[in-house]
């Protein structure tokens, strides 16, 4: 014996509502009522369950049952042998729920802190060099035109810097090719590098240190950042951050998506400033040049941000100066 | 243990009495757990599973989603979601990297995406109405690519080269377009909304802002002379809420005028959405989505959709028993090109 089902039937030609009951009868689902079929139970597909939404039992040419009496079909499929997809089973358990909740959390924390970045870096080093360096071009003609000027050093003084900086070995493998920039700044003291190759030295850095075995601990820190392609990485990992933020929020906000993607964004970026402090460490190490003079290169930037009030350009997104001070003067504890 | 669901009416062959509201039973506790189930899995797929996820999705908000004693279904199958999605990370991927390549390929990139985007939103349009039924019939959209290309392409440089003067009358034309071209079975729907009624909307909003803009500078300069620069401060927080308040002020207004002059056949619609509603759902969802770190995002969409769609009654002119499905419309025929069709979710 088996129960009957109240439910609408649509025959996919009209629009019109049939009532009618359901019943399995063996292996063969009965429709009565203002409209009346039987088919086999194998030319029938059921939707998934859900506690909300009616279930749909449909036809092979498209005509199909609604049902309401959720209770009513759940009884009669599992009489027949219908199961859930493993899926179903675990979207409507909360236990199930809750594990894949625990579970996204802790991939999405592996992913960020190590998935994403070693990735990132495998990526960087892959890029053939020449597309590398294409990113970010026109970048410096941009800023030339907007925040700098012709460096107001002589030439003599500007291939002095350069023919010391050359001569100094990388910490390990061959240094990358890159090209010293010299320009006078109106933001105040600033070095950086792209992923051209080229490092950015303005006038006001180097009169702010007064010490030209600074200058060198600073631009290693800046050939750190070329070596290790660390502008790539950021742009690989701020893309990936960004649509998975999007992905999360973007159906609410897009600041929602913005803002949590340039937060997490931050940590790469001080990331990215201690290797490249590490690799400075390692190059001064290697030639020679003694610590103190990057620990008070360092020390130097954090008076400059306590007489500023707020972080000189250089500084923002890094790490405090004085950690990093700190973290130079332990390594040269390790000696 | 399961719930029953109210029945449907018993009376089908004639006219449903008055207005037909529509309900949405979806809930977002049920919503959350296929929400989390699906993000897990298209994270640890690295995104392959996310075709599968709006399937899923859409089959329960479209079968939680109820008018006039039956519900919606959606047919959308996965692989060509998975299609029209890498389509789009390529052409969107693309043209975020040529940028950080050169300014002449992200120019370039700039223009290839101009030129395929009317292709994308009119195989959007095709894809999102062709997979939509209800009462077992399907909806279509007949309108060509070249009437795409006209509304999306030519349009949109209109309203440039107008200095956005044109916005309201090129909004006006584009969703008559969308409108019209949309099918139910055979019987397309009509839109009467006029490109007067568009420029009013606008000038309402215009209006708004601008009142907005100079009270809240009368009252920075008001507070500036009492309580000196803090003032300031006040007077830009009270002009961001202004400016906050004003989307869903506009969004309702819109809404409203499109599908109060939205009909299908003798049925016509009717959309009664309240702003104060509207703002208050978006600045809590807002601040619950926050203070969960995202855990809020689908119980806010649930609510978000419920009053969305609730707002939205039809008010049927006789039985809607008698529709016809559209020729070549089969359900388990593919129908014309619907193989090749490819969906870029591409909200419009």
């Amino acid at each position: 014996m088996s129960d009957i089902v109240d439910a609408s039937y649509f025959d996919g030609r009209s629009s019109r509502l049939h009532r009618v009951t359901l019943q399995v009868v063996d292996g063969v689902a009965r429709v009565r009522g203002d409209a009346e079929r039987d088919s086999p139970l194998a030319e029938l597909r059921v939707s998934e369950r859900s506690r909300h939404a009616p279930r749909k039992v449909t036809f092979a040419d498209g005509a199909y049952l609604e049902i309401r009496d959720l209770a009513g079909i759940e009884a009669l499929l599992r009489r027949t042998g219908h199961s859930d997809s493993w899926v179903v089973r675990i979207q409507q358990s909360w236990r199930g729920a809750l594990a894949a909740a625990a579970g996204t959390v802790a991939v999405l924390g592996l992913g960020y802190a190590y998935a994403l970045p070693a990735a990132a870096d495998w990526l960087a080093r892959a890029m053939p060099p020449g597309m590398e360096r294409q990113l970010g071009q026109g970048v410096l003609a941009v800023l030339d035109r907007h925040m700098f000027e012709p460096s107001r050093f002589s030439d003599q003084r500007m291939a002095e810097l350069e023919r010391r900086f050359k001569q100094l070995a990388p910490p390990q493998g061959d240094a990358p090719p890159w090209r010293l920039a010299f320009r006078q700044s109106r933001y105040g003291p600033n070095a950086f590098a792209l992923p051209s190759g080229d490092i950015v030295l303005t006038d006001e850095m180097v009169r702010l240190l007064k010490d030209d075995d600074a200058v060198m601990g600073v631009l290693a820190h800046e050939l750190g950042h070329v070596h290790q392609h660390h502008i790539t990485r950021r742009i690989i990992q701020g893309s990936v951050v960004t649509a998975g933020a999007t992905l999360l929020f973007g159906d609410v906000s897009s600041l929602l998506a913005t803002a949590p993607a340039a937060l997490l964004d931050m940590k790469y970026s001080r990331d990215a400033e201690r290797d490249a402090d590490d690799y400075a460490i390692a190059m001064l190490k290697r030639n020679g040049i003694p610590l103190e003079h990057l620990a008070r290169a360092f020390e130097r930037f954090e008076q400059l941000e306590k007489e500023d009030g707020a972080p000189a350009a250089y500084l923002s997104s890094h790490p405090a100066s004085a950690e990093r001070s700190a973290h130079v003067r332990a390594a040269m504890q390790q000696n | 243990m399961e719930q029953f669901l109210e029945p449907a009416p018993a009376v089908a062959e004639t006219a449903p009495p008055g207005p037909q509201r529509i309900a949405f039973h979806a809930s977002g506790s049920e919503y959350f757990r296929i929400w989390i189930v699906n993000l897990l899995l298209t994270i640890a797929t690295l995104g392959i599973y996310s075709a599968w996820a709006k399937v899923r999705r859409n089959q329960y908000m479209y079968a939680c989603t109820e008018l006039a004693g039956a519900s919606f279904e959606y047919h959308g199958k996965p692989v060509p979601i998975l299609k029209g999605r890498i389509v789009a990370l390529v052409l969107f991927g693309g043209y975020n990297l040529a940028f950080q390549y050169s300014l002449a390929a992200g120019f370039c990139m700039m223009a290839l995406l101009a030129a395929v985007m009317p292709w994308l939103v009119w195989n959007s349009l095709k894809f999102r109405l062709f997979y939509t039924s209800y009462r077992g019939i399907r909806f279509g959209f007949d309108g060509t690519l070249k009437a795409a290309y006209f509304h999306f392409l030519l349009l949109p440089i209109l309203y440039v080269l107008s200095l956005m003067l044109a916005l309201p009358f090129v909004h006006q034309r584009i969703k008559r377009f969308q409108h019209t071209e949309t099918r139910y079975g055979a019987q397309h729907f009509c839109f009467d909304a006029s490109v007067g009624s568009f420029y009013k909307r606008y000038a309402i909003l215009v209006g708004l802002g601008i009142g907005a803009g100079v009270l809240s500078a009368a009252l920075g300069a008001l507070l500036t002379a009492l309580i000196g620069r803090v003032g300031v401060l006040v007077a830009v927080f009270v002009g961001y809420v202004f400016m906050f308040l004003l989307v869903p002020v506009f969004l309702n207004m819109i809404q409203n005028l499109i599908w109060n002059h939205t009909s299908l056949g003798p049925h016509r619609f009717s959309s009664a959405m309240q702003w104060t509603a509207v703002a208050w759902i978006s600045l809590t969802n807002i601040l619950a989505i926050v203070c969960t770190l995202g855990l809020f995002t689908p119980f806010a969409v649930v609510r978000w959709q419920r009053y969305h769609l609730e707002s939205i009654a039809l008010l049927p002119d006789g039985s809607l028993d008698d529709f016809m499905a559209g020729a070549g419309d089969g359900v388990s025929a593919t129908g014309v090109g619907a193989t090749d069709m490819m969906d870029f979710d591409l909200s419009m």
